[in-house]
């Protein structure tokens, strides 16, 4: 019995493939297992080839991960398309389409030929058992549950949730092509058995959601009032949720004519004293930098999305890439300190679209998070998370004794930098708020000497981040001279990796940062105390956080930067074998 | 009839203008004080919102809460400040070239979402603030700094835009008629939509002669006096081909039978929807697989 079983599928656009492998997923989460699915597209909009992997598993599961269990292959031409996406090893068991023929020359070209390869005439036996040609996801469905031990039961629950309304015809045909999946299954055992144990947890308690989705529910937890933004892909998903549910709750959601007008609306809700958030994806980000610059000097809080794809310009725009941390930390014009948080899988994507509220609404600056399509998009059966302790934490606004007292200072020179915050609606308070510099009322100003004193306001009110150690994850015995560093979606593959080396008995740690800037020099000059040798793990051509590691603090000399351009994920074994290879170099 | 509430001095900041002596908008924004006191509400329940330029320093002389913005994103902010607080009166201020030129694209947006909002454009034909360059509404042949051989290009025509669009109030005023746009003023902040006054705000150091408040006192020739019947769009339309030609002033276009507003609807969905809002602590129920 397994405890973790990858699956990938590939056909043509009309094939069904990801409609079955969120079938499988939702199946699975509904019986309890944790499950993961990813899917990759070419970029028509509609037919092309697509493909999805589903990760089914009785842990926590930490990422897409490696090479395939089972591939189920419709047709090669759209097979070879995703190269990366779908890695075979000589233990896949390779399933294919009777009807595409063998395997053509291509597949030993890429290295590894799996040593199960499993012929079957899936359209056939749709055609055979359902009467159409329509059904044949749900013969490859009933392959997997037979092959594999995927409860047959809950795939059909499935099907009758999926095409319950669609007619009784509909439904009746998929079911019996699901049976004949089964059957044709239990005629045919492989040679390997690869049977899924069952679930641990009771059914029932999982959630199904993407990272788009966690984010958008974060923000309703937050109490986001406001959403000005425009559709870019892999984001648009967040405003989709959210113009579903914000109403309820007393929000509003503006879908603006373009980016720029996006941030605009946003921060002239938190002008207005609203929670306010947009989100984007990199073109976007570039369009609503100026406005970026215009909240920070007005002192505005306001939480930007951005769901990193491949760059630069259009670049990949259905596949992950890391390259954008720069852009988060040092887009815009000035001398600007901006908070950057980075989610590293659908769950924490909720408690850090939290935390990039509270961190706005406390500090009064823009927060952006940066996701990537990987998490954005991937569909995972999560644990339930525990709101209980989630603070939330509301702007300083003045109060009416303050307000009395003197000529209100918008922008009053405290201590902690932070300077009560009003509202227009509120007696007492008005002030001018801008993008031109200003004095401590607000009011225009162009000398040098007050510039400094608001630049300097502006970076010290951020200081106290640099100490919340509780957005950085650490794990593993804090002596340990091997360390292992990733952020965003490589996490994922890096915890698994820890996991890994630390079972064959390295002596490793890990660290995993939510707070990519402002850089908190402390916890990282800690965690390098005792490092000889490590990784830092970034899916970018640069390796972006190694090079800013580098400009803000001293990084051991065995620390290198393990880095690769977007759209080609991480395995956890190669960073073990990197780890290992590293081990035997002299520090 | 009892004193205003709030006089028009309640409406000025201590600051002072940077503008050069003689400017249009030392007109537009008395006219604007002497508006808000007839409209009665209290600074701090009004907003104005510009972008960058001469007029666009219009929010920080006055003692509402302002938000002298980036240039040519006025309209966008604006809507968000409207969207977040619907109760608030939300002024839009302006030039030519943060409306028309770098700020043009989110025009026909503002004007098709029909928030209540104000938008004045004081409307100059050049770049006054960067010192005299060719501006959008700046005439065919004009000669200045980025344009030395004159302009070869035709001017925008604000109001025929405006009207296009379907602007619910499109109007065009001087402050060398001050009684008139102030009237005008105060009418497109009562019109329960989105209203537009074009304001002829002369530059008295890059404009042309024929374009300072001597002239336009000469020029100007109200719509009322032609006989003009303000919920005639088709009328309207043919008499805002003259911009340029020229200056009307009056009321173009006033919808007679105004459409709800975007935030009215706003209000209705959020009202229908607050039903179904789950506790802050159930919101991740939602996603529950059963």
């Amino acid at each position: 019995m397994l405890d973790d079983l990858i699956l990938g599928m590939a056909g043509a656009g009309g094939d069904g493939v990801v409609s079955a492998g969120e079938s499988l997923l939702s199946a699975a989460s509904s019986e309890g297992y944790h499950a993961l699915m990813t899917k990759s597209f070419g970029s028509q909009i509609r037919g092309g080839e697509s493909s999805c992997r589903v990760r089914l598993s009785t842990k926590k599961v930490l990422n897409p991960g490696g090479a395939l269990d089972v591939m189920v292959a419709l047709n090669w031409d759209d097979f070879f398309k995703f190269g990366a996406e779908l890695p075979l090893s000589v233990d896949t068991v390779l399933i294919y389409e009777e009807k595409a023929g063998p395997p053509p020359e291509t597949l030993k070209a890429r290295g590894v030929v799996p040593t199960e390869v499993v012929p079957v005439a899936i359209a056939e036996l749709t055609k055979k058992s359902a009467g159409t040609d329509k059904a044949k996801t749900s013969v490859v469905l009933g392959l997997l549950s037979g092959w594999f031990g995927i409860p047959s039961e809950a795939i059909g629950r499935g099907l009758k949730k999926k095409f319950g309304s669609k007619g009784e015809g509909l439904l009746e045909a998929n079911e019996k092509a699901l049976a004949s999946g089964i059957e044709y299954a239990r005629a045919h055992p492989l040679r390997t058995p690869h049977v899924i144990s069952k679930p641990k947890g009771p059914p029932g308690s999982k959630m199904l959601c993407d990272g788009n989705d966690m984010c958008a529910a974060g923000a309703l937890f937050a109490g986001v009032k406001f959403f000005g933004g425009y559709p870019i892909t892999p984001s648009t998903e967040v405003m989709q949720t959210l113009t579903r549910e914000i109403w309820k709750y007393g929000g509003t959601v503006l879908q603006c004519e373009d980016e720029i007008s996006g941030i605009g609306a946003t921060v002239g809700a938190s002008f207005a004293g609203r929670k306010s958030m947009t989100a984007t994806s990199g073109p976007g980000m570039d369009l609503k930098t100026e406005i970026l610059g215009l909240a920070t000097i007005a002192e505005l809080p306001l939480v930007i999305l951005n769901v990193q794809r491949g760059g630069p310009s259009t670049g990949l725009p259905t596949k992950p890439e890391q390259g954008d941390l720069y852009q988060a930390a040092f887009s815009g014009h000035g001398d600007v300190l901006r908070p950057v948080l980075a989610p590293t899988d659908v769950e924490d994507t909720f408690k850090t679209t939290v935390d990039a509220f509270n961190i706005a609404e406390q500090y009064q600056t823009p927060v952006i998070i940066l996701s990537d399509q990987e998490i954005a998009q991937r569909k995972e059966a999560v644990d339930l998370i525990d709101t209980s302790r989630m603070e939330i934490i509301e702007r300083r606004a003045p109060t009416e004794a303050e307000l009395a007292e003197k000529p209100y200072a918008r922008f009053a020179l405290t201590e902690s930098g932070i300077s009560p915050i009003s509202h227009p609606g509120m007696r007492g308070g008005t002030y001018l708020a801008a993008g031109i510099e200003h004095n401590e009322k607000g009011d225009p100003t162009s000398g040098g000497t007050m510039h400094a004193k608001m630049n300097e306001k502006r970076f010290r009110k951020l200081e106290p981040l640099k100490q919340r150690t509780d957005l950085f994850e650490l794990s593993g015995n804090p002596k340990a001279p091997l360390a292992l560093l990733a952020w965003g979606s490589t996490a994922g593959v890096a915890r698994e990796a820890f996991q890994l080396a630390t079972a064959q008995g390295h002596d490793v740690k890990l660290l995993v940062p939510y707070l990519l800037y402002p850089i908190a020099e402390q916890v990282y000059a800690g965690f390098f105390e005792s490092v000889k040798h490590g990784l830092l793990v970034e899916l970018s051509h640069q390796g972006q956080l190694y090079r800013m590691l580098r400009m803000f603090i001293d990084v051991p000399k065995g620390l290198k930067s393990f880095c690769r351009s977007g759209a080609n994920p991480f395995q956890p074994a190669e960073l073990v074998a990197r780890l290992v290879e590293l081990k035997g170099l002299p520090s | 009839m009892n004193a205003p509430v709030f006089q028009a001095k309640d409406y000025k900041s201590e600051l002072k203008p940077i503008w050069c002596p003689g400017c249009g908008d030392f007109g537009v924004l008395q006219g604007l004080y002497r508006a808000l006191s007839s409209i009665g509400r209290p600074p701090h329940e009004v907003a104005f919102i510009s972008g960058i330029g001469c007029s666009s320093r219009i929010p920080g002389y006055t003692t509402a809460y302002g938000f002298n913005t980036v240039h040519g994103r006025s309209l966008p902010i604006a809507q968000g400040v409207k969207l977040a607080n619907p109760e608030l009166l939300v002024v839009v201020a302006g030039g030519d070239g943060d409306g028309f030129s770098i700020g043009g694209g989110h025009v026909p947006h503002a004007v098709r979402r029909n928030m209540d909002l104000t938008y004045l454009v004081m409307d100059n034909q050049v770049y006054g603030l960067t010192k005299g360059q060719l501006s959008p509404t700046s005439p065919r042949g004009l000669e200045t700094v980025t344009s030395p051989f004159g302009s070869l290009e035709e001017p925008i025509n604000p109001l025929l835009y405006m009207l296009a669009y379907g602007a619910g109030f499109v109007a065009q005023a001087t402050p060398a008629d001050m009684p008139g746009m102030t009237a005008l003023i105060e009418e497109a902040i009562r019109y329960p939509g989105f209203a537009f006054v074009n304001i002829q705000s002369p530059c008295v150091t890059f404009g042309e002669d024929d374009q300072q408040l001597k002239a336009h006192k000469a020029k100007q020739k109200s719509l009322a006096s032609l006989g003009h019947d303000p919920s005639n769009q088709l009328a309207a339309l043919d008499l805002a081909r003259a911009y340029g030609t020229e200056l009307y002033t009056g009321v173009f276009y006033r919808n007679p039978s105004p459409p709800p507003t975007y935030e009215s609807l706003v209000k209705l969905r959020q009202t229908e929807q607050a039903k179904k809002a789950r506790p802050r602590n159930q919101i991740l129920d939602a996603y529950l697989q059963k």
